[in-house]
């Protein structure tokens, strides 16, 4: 079996693990660190329920391998959660607008909104429309909701991020 | 607004969902979520091949991969599994049993031929191609057409004669009476494509064999643990009171997670005969090539018709393209459906209905969110050309035919009770919202800037939960819904449903009615469901858009019964007459006489604590198992109306705007319906224009990723605007169903639209679906059909 150790630190926690170099970052996200937030839709990149934030940048995570997340910085959703428990502004946002329903692609919308609205806080350019906006959600796919009530939990959210 | 607590009035408030907080954080149990000590990992090699012998399978190679604990044939499955078998005492009706691997013969692209079992996915899936299976190919049946053609090639022999599974007619009134009067027939087909459920989590299961205590469990995506339970345990040949299924967050269904599946025999199997955990979890290419799909059906319509647009009769013939192997219900459930429910809300005088269920070598026949919905499609199509034939508007044709309140009660052509059905209201209410010269003027200014703006819309009904005679006519038991619920030691609340949510909010609705009832908080009050350990028998789950008026009337009789022991033990306590008493925020009290109050905490210690203490002639038992008929049941209904702009030179299809009046009677939770009305529309939509469960010719699937079947995303769905009507019955129950309404009627004001934009063109009629670009195209004469 070919292995390579690997550092990684998820949600401000740091973990050094020997993976197989062919065993994908959500498999390690939910199996090796127990992180089962992230889901797997679909495992070819297409439905975007295994988003995370990779060093600042969403990404989907059964596209990477583990050994590529080597010394990156890692957010899940269960990293998006306050300390204390409380639900994200992003989270309490889609709590609001009903915005999900059997919650499997769930994480991976939490993930990119949350994503937008930390961009939007860095001062970066964002989609402003409904219509942006489901272009800029176009990646992920939910079965359940038709996705108006995301949209209208991704706007309030954003509506609320304000640059630092 | 918050859950709080202490507020009553919590039914009609959109009050936040008690599944959210685990959703968005994460910590929700999927079946892949679940983690056991030395659990062992399954994965299925499926046939590559539509129809053959199985000549020889060699394992051996893939034994060697280090890992790999067992690999089970179809010889070795059959040694500790029964075939499955679903079939019922139907007249007619050739179900053949198979078993969970495939033994001697092959019948679609994607059947199990063995199960890997080992210690990551990972192994199982390296040792899946060492195996070799040496297959002696026989022709592929790939269409209803050809498998009921002289000659055609037989998937069951003698056990499924002809291919043909089910054939059926059955007549309503005076047909011939009807055709001899009419001044048109109007003919129409229609041809569906297959398309899926593909619910965002997969199949999957967790079985665990515990060998001290001889229990078998199955932790699984499912919507119905107690129907899988004993359908699993009679096939695995285990006893049924040491069998428990458990479901826990379950990420979607839409009526593919409603039978049990070979795979989940095979799963529990495996994990007896090794004595451990095995996990089985579907990935997504496995899913779109043998998990089954749903909605093939061919239909032609014939109706005879007064010339002034009014219905005098109908004939319709259905063949229904059920796969290879049947599943749980039988096809018949659905032609059923479809044959009882096709009148819809319209007077028809007379009706004939055949059909055809046939066997093609394509993975099965599944229930997709409103499996009978092609009546509502292929109907209000049918109106749509019944007006152009008359020369009166789509709104007229259906106005002069509609059943009002007025009206009612009445009796369908199929014997079913019409009564409180707000069709032709909601209807009106559609019309009233539409500017019919601002549409005109719209298509105009489309046709300028060389797009065609189309217009459709559409009506029905929807059986949510249907009444006694509508299941009695399309055969299929109806059966009471079951509810436990207990006043626990503090006076808070526990509710056991036999439903199975997945994404339908009952834990939030429940909950919301619980409390109303009871006088407790929204967050006193926790609903289990999931677990044949805890939660009382029902055959069905969830499904059938039930729940609003059949698990709401259990909790809402059960509430009452304990409602009715607490009061009687507090006037008691209070000397007060029970009728002036009241429960508020969990504490009794005298209506009026603020001083005069008992907490029910205090009440439920002494209940459980100290029943001998309490007054005596009073009932004490704080646990009390429900049990709700329905009041003879009912529908909900709705109307829809679609606006789409067509693209002459791509062919591409945009909605622009659809609008929804809907009545599912009281609404609990506002906020919800609206998602279940949204979601079941943008379904319909991605149903007609993007998704595909393609074959090729020859027996390939060729839809096996995400990238072949398009599923909608946001961009490709408009904001759907809503209007609620809430008409109140007399009934204690007023709320209906409405989980499956958006994407039955959905695919019909859209297609109407669609037809309404090409004939501004000069452009052919749908008749084939999906409406892709290339269709479109097509028919409007920029290219030769394929």
């Amino acid at each position: 079996m070919n292995t390579r150790e690997i550092t990684v630190t998820v949600n401000g926690r740091r973990h050094t693990r020997t993976v197989e170099v062919r065993r994908t970052l959500a498999d390690f996200l939910r199996e090796d660190l127990g992180l089962t937030g992230t889901h797997l839709g679909c495992e070819h990149g297409v439905c975007g329920a295994c988003t995370v934030i990779i060093d600042g940048v969403t990404a989907r995570s059964c596209l990477q391998l583990a050994v590529q997340a080597d010394g990156a910085e890692i957010t899940t959703v269960e990293g998006v959660t306050l300390p204390d428990g409380e639900l994200h502004p992003v989270q309490e946002a889609l709590r609001d607008s009903h915005a999900f329903q059997c919650g499997f692609c769930t994480p991976g919308f939490v993930m990119a909104i949350y994503g937008m609205c930390e961009e939007k806080k860095a001062g970066k350019p964002v989609p402003c429309s409904r219509a942006e906006l489901r272009e800029e959600l176009s990646g992920n796919i939910c079965r359940c909701s038709g996705y108006q009530q995301i949209i209208d939990g991704a706007e309030a959210a954003l509506a609320a991020a304000k640059e630092a | 607004m918050a859950g709080g607590s202490a507020i009553s009035g919590l039914v009609g408030a959109r009050v936040h969902r008690k599944e959210d907080r685990k959703i968005l954080t994460g910590t929700g149990r999927y079946v892949d979520d679940v983690q056991e000590r030395g659990m062992l990992h399954a994965h299925f090699l499926r046939s590559t091949v539509p129809h053959a012998r199985i000549v020889s399978i060699d394992v051996s190679k893939a034994l060697e991969v280090e890992g790999v604990v067992r690999i089970f044939t179809g010889a070795d499955m059959s040694a500790i599994a029964d075939d499955l078998n679903f079939a019922q005492p139907i007249p007619g009706l050739h179900s053949p049993s198979y078993p969970a691997i495939a033994r001697d013969v092959v019948r679609f692209v994607g059947e199990p031929v063995a199960m890997i079992v080992a210690e990551s996915r990972y192994i199982a899936e390296d040792a899946a191609e060492l195996i070799e299976v040496e297959y002696d190919e026989l022709p592929p049946v790939m269409s209803t057409k050809a498998a009921m053609a002289e000659g055609a090639p037989q998937l069951f022999g003698d056990v499924v004669p002809g291919n043909i599974v089910h054939t059926d007619e059955q007549l309503f009134g005076d047909i011939e009476a009807a055709f001899a009067q009419a001044d048109h027939i109007v003919t129409d087909t229609l041809d569906q494509h297959r398309w899926a459920c593909n619910p965002m989590e997969t199949r999957g299961g967790v079985a665990t064999y515990d060998r001290g205590s001889g229990q078998l469990t199955y932790e699984a995506s499912t919507q119905t643990t107690h129907t899988l339970r004993f359908l699993l345990a009679g096939w695995v040949r285990h006893p049924i009171h040491q069998f428990r299924v458990i479901a826990n967050n379950i990420g979607g269904g839409f009526g593919l997670k409603f039978s049990a599946y070979r795979e989940d025999v095979a799963v529990c199997a495996a994990a007896k005969a090794i004595g451990g955990t095995v996990k089985w979890v579907e990935d997504r290419n496995e899913h779109l090539i043998a998990a089954g799909a749903a909605r093939e059906e061919q239909l032609t319509l014939e109706a005879a018709v007064k010339a002034d647009g009014q219905l005098l009769g109908l004939r319709v013939t259905m063949d229904l393209d059920a796969g290879a192997y049947p599943i749980n219900p039988p096809a018949t459930v659905y032609t059923g459906l479809v044959r009882t429910t096709l009148p819809g809300p319209y007077r028809l005088p007379a009706y004939q209905f055949r059909h055809n269920i046939v066997a093609t070598n394509k993975a099965s026949y599944i229930s997709l969110r409103g499996p009978w919905a092609v009546e509502t499609l292929v109907r209000e199509r049918l109106m749509d050309k019944i007006a152009r034939t008359c020369g009166i508007s789509p709104v007229e044709v259906r106005r002069r035919n509609l059943i009002t309140l007025a009206d009612q009660p009445t009796k369908m052509i199929t014997n079913v009770t019409l009564e409180n059905v707000t069709a032709a209201e909601t209807f009106e209410k559609l019309v009233s919202m539409i500017d019919f010269d601002e549409v005109r003027r719209e298509q105009e200014e489309a046709r300028a800037r060389g797009k065609l703006l189309g217009f459709g819309l559409g009506t029905f009904i929807e059986p949510a939960p249907g009444t006694k005679d509508f299941w009695a006519a399309v055969g299929f038991p109806f059966g009471a819904e079951p509810a436990r619920i207990r006043i626990e030691i503090d006076g808070k609340v526990t509710v056991f449903t036999p439903q199975t949510p997945h994404g339908q909010s009952h834990e939030t609705t429940l909950s919301q009615l619980v409390a109303d009832e009871l006088g407790v908080g929204f967050d006193d009050v926790r609903v289990v469901y999931g677990d044949t350990d805890a939660t009382p028998f029902s055959m069905l789950g969830t499904g059938g858009s039930r729940a609003a008026t059949m698990a709401s009337g259990a909790v809402v009789y059960g509430s009452r019964e304990l409602k009715k022991r607490v009061l009687d033990i507090a006037s008691h306590l209070l000397e007060a007459n029970v009728d002036d008493l009241q429960i508020v925020d969990g504490v009794i009290s005298v209506k009026g006489a603020p001083g005069a109050q008992v907490p029910l905490a205090q009440i439920a210690m002494g209940c459980w604590l100290a029943p001998e203490q309490m007054p005596p002639g009073t009932n004490t038992e704080l646990e009390y198992v429900a049990s709700y008929d329905g009041e003879g049941g009912g529908f909900s209904q709705a109307s829809h109306a679609c606006w789409v702009e067509i693209d002459q030179e791509t062919g591409d299809v945009e909605v622009k705007r659809f609008l929804v009046v809907e009545d599912c009677g009281k609404m609990i939770n506002p906020a919800i319906v609206d998602g279940q009305v949204i979601g079941g529309v943008a379904m319909g939509i991605g149903g007609m224009l993007l998704e595909h469960s393609a074959y090729s010719e020859d027996g390939q699937y060729l839809s096996a990723t995400f990238m072949d079947y398009l599923m909608p995303t946001a961009p490709e769905i408009p904001d759907i605007e809503i209007e609620h009507l809430e008409y109140e019955s007399d009934k204690v129950i007023g709320s209906r169903g409405v989980g499956e309404g958006g994407t039955v009627l959905a695919p019909a004001a859209l297609l109407n639209a669609i037809d309404d934009a090409l004939a501004q063109a000069g452009g052919g009629r749908v008749t084939t679906t999906p409406v892709t670009p290339t269709r479109v195209l097509e028919l409007l004469g920029v290219i030769e059909p394929d």
